[in-house]
């Protein structure tokens, strides 16, 4: 899938943290392997039992819109023929209390509303430092 | 050595008292088995009130300054230069001289530093530096009580409290490059959002809001409301590069949108300058040239959630546990400020911190806000006085700092009727957040 922002617009940088979530090609969480606490977004230590033990989670991608603003103010040269685009934040069925940040596909940004459900889809893009394909995760309505 | 001075002692007891109060305030909170939140807030500052604890009160912002405030880019200074003017001019209005000063705090990615500074201005020793950790203006009253604490335990004398800030020679707070976000890699934490095309406090701030106006049936016209009232109260002030350019409510509704659901208006400009208060005890305070503005509590700090973007708090400012240890320590209740300064990058972060911070609930806030309530010197809610960031000048909301002192001393241009405390509230939206009540001196 093409980029929503534009194939040309900023990218992730690849770290420890964030190589999973933006190239496994399915939505992978930071998850405890000792308690199995979920958390977004990554850190060194598990913040529920603060273990050093953290790997990933598959989850099933299915999410809810908690919140929706419209950008229509380009703030970067390259989104100016972009606007007005959508922002969400989206919870995880399967990993309750985190909010994903996002996009929506496929509906006119002013009819992505609070509470809609959501299932997730992935850009393509490719890390042209390292060659690293990149999979971005995004959002679709489930009308 | 350093001797304990009484109002020392004095805070050290409070803050005695209020250990002891603790369970019971859980207790009344408990047993009403209340889960509405809001109305759990409300019994707190009751149980506050039963305690009688003393005030702080032990420092006081001695003298003010301020640079020309500029659109950005237009300062004919740097940075630097508008810092230095600022804390020049509060020194003077302290009375007091260069060499006085032995102190500095300030906050935010601060690029003039205590070492640069104390260099140019010939101080003669730097006794104390400090800068909040983390955020923008969200630490704003955090660095004034930083302050506070510092000069009431005596490791400086007079330090000076400031912000200089320069859009226009750095980079522009409403747009992405310039080392925030745009360019081609996303690092660190920007990778989660940048991508995405979330890049401005604009962004973060509408999706917060709007999550808030959806869970209260928030309307538009309240966040009119703040933004009319700001621009009203600057036509009052020449400092303020509003004046002359008043608001109508028509205007508001058909300036285009920057993020919905924030239009141009509810957002504050970028500008270019500086603003400085010097922070002593109140003993010597007494001794200097006006009437101090003690600093009677401060609070800062988050939690139990620490993140931004968390759904148990999304629709919040993050102010509830800033304002609770407000009042907690001030022993004083909302209602019984007389003039409040709310820190407004955007409208809708001010509307959940009048919440959070008690002064109205979600259910009543649209008609705590609406007709006016909030413009001039004779407001029901006397409300960023002197413009605010909106109005006067977008000085990272250091401008409210000497507002509020001015409304102490009693020769504000939007002045209140028979000021005793006056508050600001720094940043909300952003976290750890922070606050601060001035008082008139006893």
């Amino acid at each position: 899938m093409k980029r929503a922002l534009g194939d040309h617009w900023a990218l992730p940088s690849l770290d420890a943290h964030t190589r999973d979530f933006f190239t496994a090609g399915v939505l992978t969480l930071q998850q405890c392997q000792r308690c199995r606490h979920i958390q977004h977004p990554p850190e060194d230590v598990c913040e529920a039992c603060q273990s050093f033990e953290l790997g990933g989670f598959a989850s099933a991608g299915d999410g809810r819109i908690e919140s929706v603003a419209v950008v229509t103010q380009a703030v970067h040269p390259l989104l100016a023929d972009r606007v007005p685009y959508a922002i969400v934040l989206v919870s995880v069925a399967d990993a309750p209390g985190i909010l994903l940040a996002g996009n929506v596909v496929g509906r006119e940004p002013d009819g992505v509303r609070i509470g809609d459900r959501v299932r997730v889809v992935f850009e393509d893009a490719t890390d042209l430092r390292s060659g690293t394909p990149l999979k971005i995760p995004q959002w679709q309505i489930v009308e | 050595m350093r001797a304990l001075g009484s109002d020392a002692l004095g805070r050290l007891v409070s803050a005695t008292t209020l250990d002891h109060c603790a369970p019971l305030e859980t207790a009344i909170v408990e047993t009403a088995g209340l889960s509405n939140v809001w109305s759990a807030t409300r019994l707190t500052f009751v149980a506050t009130m039963q305690r009688e604890c003393a005030m702080h009160g032990s420092a006081a912002i001695a003298g003010i300054g301020e640079s020309t405030y500029y659109k950005r880019g237009e300062s004919p200074h740097t940075e630097f230069q508008l810092a230095c003017i600022a804390i020049q001019r509060a020194i003077a209005d302290a009375g007091l001289e260069l060499g006085d000063i032995d102190g500095f705090v300030s906050y935010t990615d601060q690029r003039n530093t205590p070492l640069r500074l104390a260099r140019a201005l010939g101080l003669k020793a730097l006794r104390w530096t400090g800068i909040p950790w983390a955020g923008g203006g969200n630490s704003l009253a955090a660095a004034v009580q930083n302050a506070d604490a510092a000069a009431t335990a005596g490791y400086a004398r007079h330090i000076v409290v400031f912000r200089a800030l320069a859009q226009g020679q750095f980079g522009r707070y409403g747009q992405a490059g310039a080392g925030r976000g745009g360019a081609a890699y996303m690092e660190g934490p920007f990778a989660w959002n940048g991508p995405y095309g979330i890049l401005t406090p604009a962004h973060q701030c509408a999706l917060q809001t709007a999550r808030f106006m959806h869970d209260h049936g928030i309307s538009q016209e309240a966040l009119c409301e703040v933004a009319l009232a700001c621009y009203a109260n600057a036509q009052r002030n020449p400092r303020a590069l509003r004046r002359g350019q008043p608001l109508t409510r028509e205007a508001y509704h058909a300036s285009r949108w920057v993020v919905k659901p924030f239009h141009l208006y509810d957002c504050c400009p970028e500008n270019d300058g500086a603003a400085a208060a010097v922070v002593t005890t109140i003993e010597r305070a007494r001794d200097l040239r006006h009437r101090p503005a003690t600093i009677l509590a401060a609070a800062s700090g988050i939690g139990p959630q620490f993140g931004t973007f968390d759904v148990a708090t999304l629709g919040s400012a993050h102010y509830r546990q800033v304002g609770e240890h407000l009042w907690e320590q001030a022993g004083c209740r909302p209602e019984d400020v007389d003039v409040a300064q709310f820190y407004e990058n955007f409208t809708g972060p001010v509307l959940m911190a009048l919440c959070e911070m008690g002064f109205t609930s979600p259910d009543a806030l649209e008609e705590f806000v609406a007709g006016g309530r909030l413009v001039g010197p004779d407001a029901a809610f006397p409300f960023n006085t002197s413009g605010g960031n909106i109005g006067e000048a977008y000085i990272h909301g250091f401008e409210m700092i000497n507002e509020s002192v001015r409304q102490i001393r009693g020769d504000s241009t939007c002045q209140v009727a028979n000021v005793a405390r006056a508050l600001v509230v720094a940043g909300p939206g952003y976290c750890p957040g922070s606050a601060v009540l001035f008082g008139a001196p006893e």
